[in-house]
């Protein structure tokens, strides 16, 4: 009884839960539907009437979006893979080495998680421009070399030192050298973990904001988010154009948070 | 010539001035309770454990600084330390594969190393769809398919139920006796250790007790924890001067004399009186615990002749079943 | 061959040298020099630090962050530990209401920060156009978040608290992970909803509460910055949605004053570590 009564009282929050949460979603997608220029209606019309996808062919004609999705795809085949390896390899470097320095690498690592993006900006802008980096994609593929944030390479610390350590020692005892061990046999071991931090990493390159904001001032490099900006500003009120450009940038995101989601939780 | 040498072996981990030799084609068990020293001991002939003072050599070689890989040694872990993404005859052919024997080879080998084990119809399977029996072989075939000078077994059989451990310890010795190799066998299992070992090591913090042919280990404990340590139930170990002892062995002061439960004898005229305070049966036999005097014995009955509890028995022992001890050191006298 | 774990560290110690560290450091440095990257720094001292004290923007946009973190991360929080606690158990709806609950958290900022332009927008967006009616009704003008300082605050926090997908998704596989016995037990003793909430959930939950607590206290100053440049453009005026990381933007990389900004930064990460001390202490007197 107790519990038939506690599952549809949990259907019912759970419903609840999907009402609230869903419309923002639903609507950025119901607003790109609209056309573009029209009047303001007097009431919210969910279901767009005319049905329109005018407000996607002028983002892509008036955003430049086209150029964007290219160079953000660029910067995530890049950035992705190089993350999943830079993390990696690092985590897996954590449990080979003395017991003091990894200390100071994971304490480096927290560190590193606890700075805001905002209070590096300013010499990290210097130091791009220094290197003449600025103005080019380097400086939004260079979170890469932190694995995209010092919070996977702790993730990919812990995976492995949960491995047996019985494996790492046949390996040992096979003559592997660490790098061997790493590729042939802990790799392995990790795959969720390896396939949730390509998402997340995924996920945070696509949609970074603020580096290219900062680091990226030639329109043929900007990325999707740069270019949604840009496209905003460019008539604040033409909303549809916007959205559109918006529905375009989240989709891949929604679709890779979405799987790893599904694995995480299940 | 491969055979082990360890001299003066000091480690971190609980080993303190270990000394012994393997010879070749020798199948020495080291034997101990747990935290005695034994794996870490295995540990270090690999070189999975750095030695702090002593040295190690394999087929006269020194290898005290070598690490792992060069020793050519393999091992058999505990957990059997499967790769749990290869297929079993991707784990037998692992270190041949990352050495870059040839194809041809390696199936050759792997197929000679499954055979010899058992395990042949297993090879196309994942590690997850073996019994805990099957690992055991699989990770024996990994052992032996690179041929090397010594081959170190940590507890393989404690993941196993009992019938299994019959079983595998008969083959196991087999494969020694066909392979041939310097071989060290690390068990808690008294059992196993003295019907495996051509030789006996017993381990107690760190250090050797006894080092010696099964049959030396049982019949001539070198000390009282040797002797306790060794059977079941343990041996009884009396004070010298105390109520149960031969007729005719009038021991010094500070001497403990030990005898087997199957030493004892019962209801013979003239020896102390015991009360049987217990009694286990188990099968034909049975274990009758009684205090005389208030001293603990332990005495061996056929089941048929089990007494009643609280009955009064006298207990005896001969003078050729009894074991003397220095109290002092522990040390046989 | 023993150096490869060193040569597999090395990009990563690499990178995080060059992107956090030195950066941290330079930031640190800068913040007592006036620099506007084309002639070299000077040093002034504590000077840029008096004049942010005596800047009314600056004190504006520190109070800001701070009602900010005050009010959006305590209700994030709660927010994301309900749905957790509500959507642990498989039952029916549950999984859209867990795939609805985490999406938000993956739109990029920006997708998300225009969107609630288009929302907020007091004449072509849906929220007023659905409470013209009923604020009507009440004699009401309906909400101006783009124009009153306080309503537009407000929206910026109502904006945080629909993008809790991620907390929510560890919060989840915390509550996941507590053992099954312990309710069987508590079942067993008839301990109550509210009983085992109090003495038995939260408790055990506590570590990754604490955790995402001092997490989301972190990333709160980041957290208001996109909305803040892209939907209110830091206004309406006086200041009301210009908060600390909108204020260092601003003077570093529209005013060029990047001395001026990097005492600014400073200023933020000690508020961002007296909070979390202050946190960490006050989680570990509730756990005695």
């Amino acid at each position: 009884m107790r519990g038939r009564f506690a599952g549809s009282a949990r259907s019912l929050g759970a419903l609840f839960v999907v009402v609230v949460f869903a419309p923002p979603l639903l609507l950025l997608l119901s607003g790109s539907l609209h056309r573009p220029g029209e009047p303001p209606k007097p009431t919210p019309d969910v279901i767009p009437d005319p049905l329109s996808t005018e407000g996607y062919a002028l983002a892509f004609e008036w955003g430049g979006l086209l150029r964007a999705t290219l160079n953000s795809v660029v910067v995530a085949a890049i950035a992705v893979p190089l993350s999943v390896l830079v993390a990696s390899a690092a985590g897996f470097a954590l449990t080979q080495i003395p017991r003091r320095i990894r200390n100071a690498v994971v304490g480096a690592s927290v560190i590193g998680l606890m700075v805001p993006a905002t209070a590096l900006l300013v010499p990290k802008f210097a130091m791009f421009r220094w290197l003449n980096l600025t103005d080019t994609l380097a400086p939004l593929i260079a979170p890469a070399l932190v694995g995209a944030s010092p919070l996977y390479v702790l993730a990919f610390y812990l995976a492995f030192r949960a491995v047996p350590q019985d494996l790492y020692d046949a390996c040992l005892i096979e003559d592997l050298s660490p790098a061997q061990t790493w590729w042939r046999v802990a790799m392995p071991q990790v795959r969720p973990v390896t396939s949730a931090v390509a998402a997340l990493s995924f996920v945070l390159t696509w949609s970074n904001f603020l580096d290219p904001l900062v680091f990226v001032y030639d329109r043929d490099l900007f990325t999707l988010p740069l270019a949604l900006r840009s496209l905003a500003t460019l008539d604040p009120t033409n909303f549809p154009v916007f959205l559109a450009g918006a529905v375009l940038a989240t989709v891949p995101a929604i679709i890779v948070y979405a799987l790893a989601q599904r694995r995480f939780l299940k | 010539m491969a055979g082990i040498t360890l001299t003066d072996v000091h480690a971190a981990h609980g080993v303190n001035g270990v000394s012994l030799s393997v010879g070749e084609d020798e199948l020495l068990t080291v034997l101990g309770p747990s935290g005695a020293g034994k794996t870490t001991l295995l540990r270090l002939i690999a070189g999975l454990a750095p030695v702090t003072r002593g040295t190690i050599h394999i087929g006269g070689r020194d290898v005290t600084a070598l690490r792992p890989g060069l020793r050519n040694v393999s091992m058999v872990f505990q957990s059997y330390a499967l790769f749990p993404h290869l297929s079993v005859a991707d784990n037998i052919a692992f270190g041949l594969i990352v050495k870059d024997v040839p194809r041809a080879v390696i199936r050759e080998r792997v197929a000679a190393a499954a055979a010899s084990v058992g395990c042949e119809q297993l090879l196309a399977r994942k590690p997850s769809q073996l019994s805990g029996g099957e690992r055991q072989r699989v990770a024996l075939a990994r052992a032996l398919v690179r041929e090397p000078d010594v081959f170190l077994l940590d507890e393989p059989m404690s993941n196993l139920d009992i019938e299994l451990r019959v079983e595998t310890r008969a083959e196991i010795k087999a494969l020694h006796q066909r392979a041939g190799g310097t071989m060290v066998h690390v068990t808690h299992d008294q059992t196993e250790a003295l019907v495996l070992g051509d030789r006996v090591a017993v381990m107690r913090d760190g250090a050797i007790e006894q080092i010696g042919s099964p049959e030396e280990i049982w019949r001539q404990p070198a000390t009282t924890f040797v002797a306790r340590f060794v059977g079941s139930p343990a041996m009884n170990l009396l004070p010298g001067d105390g109520p149960v002892r031969p007729r005719d062995l009038f021991p010094e002061p500070g001497w403990l004399i030990g005898f087997r439960a199957e030493a004892v004898l019962l209801g013979h005229t003239g020896d102390p009186l015991g009360t049987v305070t217990r009694v286990d049966v188990v099968g034909e036999d049975s274990y009758v615990y009684l205090s005389v005097s208030g001293s603990p014995v332990v005495a061996r009955v056929r089941t048929s002749e089990k007494p009643r509890i609280g009955a009064a028995i006298r207990v005896g022992v001969r003078r050729e079943d009894v074991h003397l001890f220095d109290a002092a050191t522990g040390r046989r006298t | 061959m023993k150096r490869s774990p060193w040569l597999m560290l090395a990009p990563y110690v690499f990178g995080l040298v060059a992107l956090v560290l030195v950066p941290f450091a330079v930031t640190v440095v800068l913040a007592f020099t006036e620099y506007d990257l084309i002639n070299p720094p000077v040093w002034v001292g504590w000077a840029n630090f008096t004049e942010l004290f005596d800047d009314p923007i600056f004190r504006m946009a520190l109070g800001n962050s701070l009602w900010f973190a005050a009010i959006a991360v305590p209700l994030r929080l709660l927010i994301a530990l309900g749905l957790a606690l509500l959507l642990h158990r498989r039952s029916w709806f549950v999984g859209s209401a867990r795939t609805a609950a985490a999406l938000p958290a993956a739109v990029p900022e920006i997708a998300y920060g225009l969107l609630w332009l288009w929302l907020f927008n007091p004449v072509h967006g849906p929220i007023n156009q659905l409470l013209a009616g009923p604020s009507a009704l009440l004699g009401r003008t309906p909400p101006a978040w783009l124009t009153l300082p306080n309503d537009a605050r407000a929206g910026i926090i109502i904006m945080s608290l629909f993008t809790v997908g991620e907390m929510f998704v560890i919060l989840v596989a915390a509550r996941q992970a507590l053992p099954r016995d312990v309710y069987e037990l508590a079942a067993i003793e008839d301990a109550t909803g509210w009983d085992i909430f109090r003495r038995i959930t939260l408790p055990l939950m506590a570590p990754a509460l604490g955790l995402l607590l001092v997490r989301d206290t972190i990333m709160s100053f980041q957290l208001s910055f996109t909305p803040a440049l892209v939907v209110t453009n830091g206004g309406p005026p006086p200041y009301a949605t210009t908060y600390l990381s909108l204020f260092v933007y601003r003077n570093a990389f529209e005013y060029l004053r990047y001395g001026f900004a990097a005492a600014a930064t400073l200023v933020m990460l000690a508020l961002t570590v007296v909070a979390v001390l202050l946190q960490v202490r006050l989680l570990r007197r509730a756990r005695l």
